[in-house]
């Protein structure tokens, strides 16, 4: 133990310095109670006010600020962005205290390679890429991962020291079968890409879970088990036995391992949805709930408590279950269900022990119902502070969204931070010692979970394609909550809403 | 009864003993010169025993409770002398001057127990008889301590824990005192109490024991400790060997007073001295002043800024006054700036341009110190120089840490500079390694400012060439988002200590 001036006194009157503090915090960003109010079709005010406008944004997520990006950059600029929140971007928001930024959702986009044009464009433009160099300043530094395992941190986030010889066979071979999917080109991001030429063999992982797929391949060893399910829990909110073998495999399979990467800011990925509000600020309106879109003749009527808009067409990046609720005529129920996640910011005075590998960026521990933790601090350039923030995920994956829902939605303050601090003491025993406050996110409807048979649906199909100055921009549709599909969403249905309006 | 009356008479001895053994080695351990350390101390200790035995005459009543009293007042102050000092020496500036009022306080206290007790025990013994059993254990008494003192106490328990245990001893005598001489005590109960109380305070202090001297770090430096400071950002020690001072901070060598002027005029003059035109310096890293001594040699520099992390560093540098006599009270001078903030975030956030950069950083053995060796950094101080400007790195060993040099060498590239790399040969590091970055063309200088004891124009060419065991190796280069060089110098060094 350091003795510091502090720690001194108490400790020659023989106190001890035990007992643990006192920890603040609340729920943030909460807005359930306007979502509701869609779902119960509550009789809201019609606006006296109306507007015409040739283009309506409606969700200002990275889908619906990339639609506008693109419209602007085309040199269009009759249209509107309505936000329901006081601020734009979506699952792609962020926080800040005294001791950092930290981010509410997203909070990195992996470096992308040369086809994906359209992130490389936005990214040239907000000073990322120059002359085919990424800002080194905000590529995720040293060291990125680790993984608590056997009692302490070991480098990386795969499971990889006192595996059995079968269990590293294993490890080997699923890295290998993913490896043989990505090389068919099939597996991509924007999914539309590959999936179009997809093969009646992929279309048959499908129609079986992950688990299932694991089991025909004999990849039944618990670390092996343990790393498909952690991914798929992180990149769909569902448990390798419930969700799609396609959409798992897609995790492993759309990317190249990546050493260079990925971007990642303290902020999270707000730092790129605060610059492009910024950029787009003359078209966004914050506080604008759409609470009923209707279709009149050959133009849409957007109502939100304000104003109504008179559209040529609409650009709907809200959530695609959404519009069941919202839209006349209402379009059929949405068939993917969605996953709650609970995002915990926790502010730290002090660094807590640790054993094994120093911090990393993002800290997984092993069994661990959660996704664990990311260190907002990671890419201070400074000497490492002593008070710090960690982000905390959990995709609460165990079944039916609705059900998680009322597990999430029920659960106290609390309760929810008393979860959070002894999952963190798995790996961490002085954690209550080190925290001062704990902030939380709880987000009902995070991202889609693809179930087995939903990707390669007609209806799901059938969505993909606008119509009558509609179109559907949500990452939803390709079931894959990622910065790219977004950005990609969003750009098509502005390039039909361009088309449409001639331009 | 008796048996235990002169056993008192034994430990008591033993324990005076043992404190000014204690004081004369922990002088001598923190300070130095433990033949001066050990005289004075023993000096100061008799002369105080002697005042002690003078003053036992005025006391005239209550002797056996004035005798408890004092015990009490022993085994506290002598028991806690080691844990008191060792925190002083950390904490402030007042060693010397408690070392001597702690020995002397102890010292008047030990001296009036003999006396005291001597007269306390007269009345049962013939004076014949009494003189010499006393004496005769006092002397054993301190036979004892002294075999033991080396023997088994300094390497078994140290020097803190040794002190409260003898303490402990003097409130053992004050405690069974208050039983054997129960009917000349006024009150028994209080004087029995206190002694509790002394008995469990000490027991208290040994179980804190062990984190009073991890501050001190016990048997961490061969050369005798001068100076120590823990500071928020980490722990200066000063030692010294003859007229050898050495700087460590974490327990790492910064600089030997014998040969840093190799290390500091081969850091600045190749670079410096080939700026005839430079106004605007900057350092960064370096708060012990020493690069900053090296620059003021040069008259046409306008302003020099500092920028060291720690405040303490650049204080400690700047005033105490063996420090600041090592950099020729160079932090104080009117062209000098010292900006106590974090290097990396200070140069993004100013706008200031230099024309010479010294960067001396420690050397990267952890992923927060990386980050200033990497593209990204370099790249950040690239716009912070003027267009002919130079920045001069200290870039760790060529010779145990080859990979790591030459990363910093490719990094610096990276960062959009021509290199020119060196080395010169430190006798207290061994061979050892910087770079020149320039943004143009660079030219080694005409001519060096007088009064150089390393550099002259044939050593200076000197530098620039690399011996084949010492050549370039095929590295990567260092980045934010891949420190190659933290590994490649973990690895190196090692290999070397292993």
């Amino acid at each position: 133990m350091k003795l510091s001036r502090r720690a001194l006194a108490p400790a020659l009157l023989g106190l001890s310095l035990k007992g643990a503090p006192r920890i603040e915090g609340s729920f943030a960003l909460e807005n359930v109670d306007q979502g509701h109010l869609l779902r119960d079709r509550a009789a809201l005010v019609r606006p006296r006010e109306t507007q015409r406008t040739r283009v309506v944004i409606v969700g200002g997520g990275v889908a619906g600020l990339s639609a506008a990006w693109w419209m602007e950059r085309h040199g269009f600029r009759d249209f509107v962005l309505l936000e329901m929140e006081n601020e734009a971007g979506g699952n792609a928001r962020g926080g800040r205290n005294e001791v950092s930024a930290y981010p509410w959702a997203a909070h990195y986009v992996p470096v992308p390679d040369e086809s994906a044009t359209l992130v490389r464009e936005l990214f040239t433009e907000l000073g990322l890429l120059r002359d085919g160099e990424w800002e080194e300043r905000w590529l995720c530094h040293s060291p990125k991962e680790r993984l608590f395992i056997h009692g302490r941190w070991e480098e990386g986030i795969e499971p990889h020291s006192a595996l059995t010889p079968e269990e590293r066979r294993q490890m080997e071979r699923f890295a290998g079968r993913m490896a043989e999917f990505r090389e068919t080109g099939r597996f991509t991001v924007p999914m539309e890409r590959g999936f179009a030429r997809s093969t009646a063999a992929e279309r048959q992982l499908d129609q079986m879970t992950m688990g299932e797929w694991m089991r025909r391949e004999g990849l039944t060893g618990a670390p092996v088990r343990w790393l498909a399910d952690y991914s798929t829990r992180d990149d769909y909110g569902t448990r390798v036995d419930d969700i799609s073998a396609w959409a798992g495999i897609h995790y492993f399979a759309s990317r190249q391992s990546e050493e260079k990467g990925p971007l990642t800011w303290p902020e999270g990925n707000a730092w790129v949805t605060q610059r492009l509000s910024a950029k787009l600020r003359t078209f966004v309106r914050n506080n604008s709930m759409v609470f009923r879109v209707e279709r009149a003749g050959t133009r849409w009527q957007v109502f939100t408590e304000a104003r109504r808009y008179d559209a040529e067409c609409v650009v709907w990046a809200a959530p695609t279950w959404l519009a069941s609720w919202v839209v006349e005529p209402a379009p059929p129920r949405w068939l993917m269900d969605t996953a709650p996640w609970l995002v915990s910011n926790l502010t730290l005075e002090r660094w807590p022990r640790d054993k094994g590998h120093p911090p990393a960026w993002d800290n997984v521990i092993y069994r661990s119902p959660s996704l664990g933790y990311v260190i907002a601090t990671h890419q201070n350039v400074g000497r490492r502070q002593e008070r710090t923030m960690w982000t905390h995920y959990w995709a609460l994956a165990d079944g039916r969204g609705a059900d998680q829902r009322r597990i999430l939605l029920g659960g106290d303050w609390n309760y929810w931070s008393e979860r959070v601090l002894a999952d963190l003491e798995r790996a961490h025993p002085d954690i209550r010692q080190c925290v001062s406050r704990i902030d939380i996110f709880r987000i009902a409807h995070a991202m889609p979970r693809p179930l087995p048979g939903v990707i390669f649906d007609e209806r799901r199909l059938a969505r993909l394609r606008p119509r009558d100055g509609f179109a559907y921009a949500n990452c939803d549709l390709s079931a894959l909550s990622l910065f790219e599909e977004a950005q990609w969403r969003g750009v098509e249905a502005a390039r039909y809403a361009l088309e449409r309006v001639g331009r | 009864m008796v048996y235990v009356l002169f056993l008192s008479v034994f430990l008591i001895a033993a324990c005076g003993l043992i404190y000014e053994l204690i004081a004369g080695a922990l002088a001598s351990y923190l300070l130095g010169d433990s033949v001066l350390q050990f005289s004075t101390i023993i000096g100061s200790y008799l002369f105080a025993m002697g005042i002690g035995s003078y003053l036992s005459r005025f006391i005239t009543r209550g002797l056996v409770s004035r005798f408890i009293t004092i015990e009490l007042m022993v085994g506290l102050l002598g028991g806690f002398s080691s844990s008191i000092l060792f925190l002083a020496f950390t904490y402030t500036n007042g060693f010397r001057f408690l070392l001597y009022g702690m020995v002397l306080l102890i010292g008047i206290l030990v001296g009036l127990e003999i006396p005291l007790l001597m007269r306390i025990l007269k009345e049962r013994f013939e004076l014949r008889e009494l003189v010499a059993n006393v004496l005769t254990l006092d002397y054993l008494g301190a036979l004892g301590a002294s075999l033991l003192f080396p023997l088994l106490l300094v390497p078994k328990l140290g020097l803190v824990r040794s002190a409260l245990l003898f303490g402990l001893l003097n409130a053992a005598v004050a405690l069974w005192s208050t039983f054997i001489f129960r009917a000349h005590l006024g009150n028994v109960v209080a004087q029995r109490t206190a002694s509790f109380l002394v008995v469990g305070l000490l027991i208290g202090g040994m179980m804190f024991a062990s984190d009073i001297t991890d501050t001190a770090d016990a048997s961490l430096y061969a050369d005798d400790v001068i100076f120590a400071r823990t500071t928020p950002y980490q722990r200066l020690v000063v030692t010294r060997w003859k007229d050898d001072y050495r700087l460590y901070l974490n327990g790492h060598l910064q600089f030997s007073s014998r040969d840093e002027y190799r290390y500091h005029e081969s850091l600045v003059h190749p670079g410096l001295a080939s700026l005839p035109g430079a106004k605007r310096a900057l350092v960064l890293g370096g708060g012990d002043g020493l690069a900053v001594r090296e620059m003021l040699k040069y008259p046409g520099l306008e302003s020099i800024t500092l920028v060291d992390l720690d405040p303490e560093m650049t204080r400690q540098f700047s005033t105490h006054p063996l420090l600041k006599g090592m950099n020729a009270g160079a932090l104080s001078d009117p062209r000098v700036k010292i900006v106590n903030e974090d290097a990396f975030p200070w140069l993004e956030r100013s706008d200031e341009i230099f024309d010479f950069v010294v960067v001396d950083f420690p050397d990267p053995n952890n992923y927060s110190l990386g980050k200033l060796y990497t593209s990204a950094f370099y790249r950040l101080l690239r716009q912070h120089l003027s267009a002919g400007g130079l920045i001069a790195v200290q870039s760790t060993s060529p010779m145990f840490a080859r990979q790591s040099y030459w990363c910093i060498v490719e990094t610096i590239k990276a960062g959009g500079f021509q290199t020119y790399p060196y080395h010169t040969y430190v006798p207290s590091f061994g061979e050892w390694g910087f770079v020149l970055g320039a943004l143009r063309e660079w030219t080694p200088p005409e001519t060096l400012p007088a009064g150089l004891r390393f550099l002259n124009q044939a050593t200076l060419r000197a530098l620039f060439e690399f011996p084949p065991d010492l050549g370039p190796v095929p590295v990567e280069v260092n980045r934010l988002n891949d420190q190659v060089l933290v590994r490649y110098y973990d690895q190196e060094w090692r290999e070397i200590t292993r």
